[in-house]
């Protein structure tokens, strides 16, 4: 890529930027106008949605994060986008990488979650066109993001000659390996709450799962810590409205685990503990099933497709492991789950 | 008193109450299994506990997820224990769950009262075949299980082998259909009445191999259907499936009875539509409306706070199985059910939650390749 095309490209993003920055802060009217139709829309907590702003859009990316989206990004004739709704951050991240690929960019949010495109689209006009629906041809690509059944239906429906480039469901683990002192964990349960109680855990980058390199006593007794530092970020950060269908995963869910093994109440939430190789996912909404395991590496990889976030505590060589059987997750501390490297989509599963 | 005696105590009172005998009510050995299952089982325990109300009624009774099954064995006596073991199919979720019994007596007992009182239309021996694969040995599905029972009691003839490929007729052809014409020749012949007992994907699979055609049985004969489709066939409604059995097999719609049952369960439900059968005998029944056994109740729950919804509402179905001594009194499930007069209407399984934009969801999560090939054990079932 030439000096000359990179700047170009460089300087299409440039307004989505601005954009982004000016809708983050609180003190505007435009912040405020921002945060109270991301409440309507996305069902959280005006906490929540304050939270997710300010911990989750990017709008410090490195120059080297930055370039290394574009250089990643291949150009197209037209980019289109299709939005997921839940988590709203991402619309920022998906127009920035299509802003890469094309200067005409297209962009179908979800119907459930319209606003952020909105948004950015009013403080950077004309850097990009909302479209009721998509039409792309030979030559163009097309990022599509939701679940898999939206991404089989958008495959089967794409005329020939479009990329598609398909970020359809995942979810994120969280990797303790052996044993801390008290004044170690507390700060990583700290971040882990954080991280689960992003967009209400509504997010592919998410955790789920709490994978415990160590005795059983030990995991309990880290679901029991955790389940506390839920219970505290509940109080600053209410959880947000859930749907019946929610509630009722996570009765089901709640009951199981009772009987499966040991359950901590962590907010509105649940801290729950299995046994090892008893994978059981919890359903959406602040809670996290921790497990323990003798080789965590072994345990995560029949999971693998789905896996794009793993936050990782432990030792180096441990890792390295994750990192190479995990290629399509992005290994990263804790409190980073959901604020991955501005250098192109937030998983790995398609680089 | 041993955990095994009290069981057995258990156990022949439940009989006896299936039996006609009212020493105690439903309540009371619902009740009395509950708090045996709580000294006994750690899991119950943990769950009883987690409920803020004393459990003083049946509807205090905590129900098990299905879930549980699968993740966990839901028994109260070791493994070295089982004289019978039934695994789910997973087909939905992915993964298999298991029920073990220890005494199979009860399991037995209540099974074939209920299934006589449903499914048998006059005093004649019957004639039982099975629209469903040879059943494997030891059984590992509940259905299978039960099929072969009926083939063996309904008779009249005394134990014999049921393990042939004329009783059970489907094969990888799919269904035998010259076996079931000869199966109703045989019925004709004898003066018997013919009993076919059928998955509803085998139904729907016979149907479209028929492509229209009939294959006409005795007048006299009933179809037990039960069962969803699970993917395995195309789904037709309820209704249009028992007009199309019945105009296929020449016989009245009312001898199409659907049986509910689960592998988590015990007992069975069924409709009280056989012309003749004691079940209907005592209350006529209509299509769709599944009657309780006396030793069985469903108490619909509010999906999301599992609290009992007002009658006449639609509740997920919590099951109160007084067979289920040795594993979970209560069952959760996932189905919707509405109480109507004289029994209860299902209405399907409850959605999970949908997947919302790109978080996975946890049917998504059951079913995806490699997940299901770990979590998925054991034999064939076909419920």
């Amino acid at each position: 890529m030439s000096d000359s095309e990179f700047e170009a490209r460089r300087a299409r993003l440039e307004p989505l930027f601005e954009s982004a920055r000016s809708l983050a802060d609180p003190s505007t009217e435009r912040g405020r106008h921002a945060r109270a139709r991301l409440s309507a829309s996305s069902g959280l907590s005006p906490q929540g949605v304050d939270f997710a702003i300010a911990r989750c859009l990017e709008i410090a990316a490195s120059d080297l994060e930055i370039a290394a989206l574009i250089r990643s990004t291949p150009t197209s004739e037209v980019a289109h986008v299709l939005l997921s709704a839940n988590v709203f951050v991402a619309a920022h991240r998906a127009i920035a990488i299509a802003l890469a690929s094309s200067a005409q960019v297209r962009v179908r949010p979800s119907r459930r979650e319209p606003e952020m495109a909105e948004l950015l689209l009013a403080g950077a006009p004309g850097a990009f066109q909302i479209v009721p629906e998509l039409s792309p041809r030979a030559g163009d690509r097309l990022w599509a993001y939701g679940s898999d059944e939206t991404m089989d239906e958008v495959a089967v429906t794409l005329p020939p000659g479009v990329a598609l480039h398909a970020h359809g469901s995942g979810f994120g683990v969280a990797v303790i390996d052996g044993p801390h002192s008290d004044a170690a964990l507390t700060p990583l349960l700290t971040a882990l709450a954080e991280d689960i109680a992003l967009f209400d855990q509504r997010g592919c980058l998410s955790p789920r799962l709490l994978l415990v390199n160590g005795e059983p006593g030990f995991a309990i007794e880290l679901a029991r810590e955790l389940a506390l530092e839920l219970g505290k970020l509940e109080q600053r950060i209410p959880r947000g409205q859930l749907t019946a269908p929610e509630l009722s995963e996570i009765a089901k869910y709640r009951d199981t685990a009772h009987f499966t093994g040991e359950v901590f109440e962590g907010g509105l939430g649940f801290v729950t503990v299995g046994q090892a190789g008893a994978w059981l996912l919890p359903p959406t909404g602040r809670n996290i099933h921790v497990l323990p395991s003798a080789n965590v590496v072994a345990s995560l990889l029949p999971y693998r497709p789905l896996l794009t976030s793993c936050a990782f505590e432990g030792n180096a060589e441990l890792r390295q492991a994750l990192r190479r059987a995990l290629p399509g997750a992005r290994v990263c501390r804790f409190g980073e789950m959901q604020r991955p490297p501005f250098d192109g989509p937030v998983d790995l599963r398609n680089a | 008193m041993t955990r095994n005696a009290r069981s057995d105590q258990l156990h022949q009172a439940v009989r006896r109450f299936a039996a006609g005998e009212r020493a105690h009510s439903f309540s009371e050995l619902a009740l009395q299994i509950t708090a045996f299952q709580r000294e006994h089982s750690p899991g119950f325990a943990r769950l009883c506990a987690s409920r803020t109300r004393p459990i003083e009624s049946v509807d205090d009774i905590p129900g098990v997820p299905c879930d549980a099954f699968r993740l966990a064995r839901v028994t109260l006596h070791p493994e070295a224990e089982d004289r019978l073991r039934f695994y789910t199919s997973g087909t939905t979720s992915g993964a298999r769950g298991m029920h073990a019994m220890r005494v199979t007596e009860t399991y037995h007992e209540l099974a074939l009262h209920f299934g006589r009182a449903a499914l048998l239309s006059n005093e004649r021996a019957h004639h039982v075949v099975a629209l469903a694969p040879l059943l494997d040995e030891p059984p590992t599905s509940s259905l299978g299980h039960m099929m072969a029972m009926f083939m063996v009691d309904f008779e009249r003839r005394g134990p014999f082998d049921v393990r042939t490929p004329e009783r059970w007729l489907i094969n990888d052809q799919g269904v035998d259909r010259e076996g079931l014409e000869r199966a109703g020749a045989r019925a004709r012949e004898r003066g018997e009445t013919l009993l076919v007992l059928a998955t509803s994907f085998a139904l729907v699979g016979l149907l479209d191999a028929l492509e229209g055609r009939e294959l006409l049985l005795p007048a006299s004969s009933v179809v037990m259907q039960t069962g969803g489709f699970k993917g395995k066939t195309r789904e037709i409604e309820p209704a249009e499936l028992r007009a199309s059995v019945a105009r296929t097999f020449g016989i009245a719609p009312a001898q199409i009875v659907s049986e509910y049952g689960m592998t988590e369960l015990t007992s069975q439900l069924y409709e009280a539509t056989v012309p003749g059968s004691a079940l209907q005998a005592e209350l006529p029944g209509e299509p769709g409306v599944y009657r309780e056994p006396p030793w069985l109740r469903v108490v619909p729950v509010d999906p999301a706070t599992l609290e009992p919804v007002a009658s006449g509402e639609v509740g997920i179905a919590r099951i109160v199985d007084l067979g289920n001594i040795d594993s979970a009194v209560a069952i959760q499930t996932q189905d919707r059910v509405r109480r109507v007069d004289g029994g209860l209407v299902l209405l399907g399984r409850a959605a999970g939650a949908p997947p919302r934009g790109c978080s996975l969801a946890i049917e998504e999560f059951m079913t995806a390749p490699g997940v299901r090939q770990l979590l998925t054990q054991g034999g064939s079932d076909l419920r």
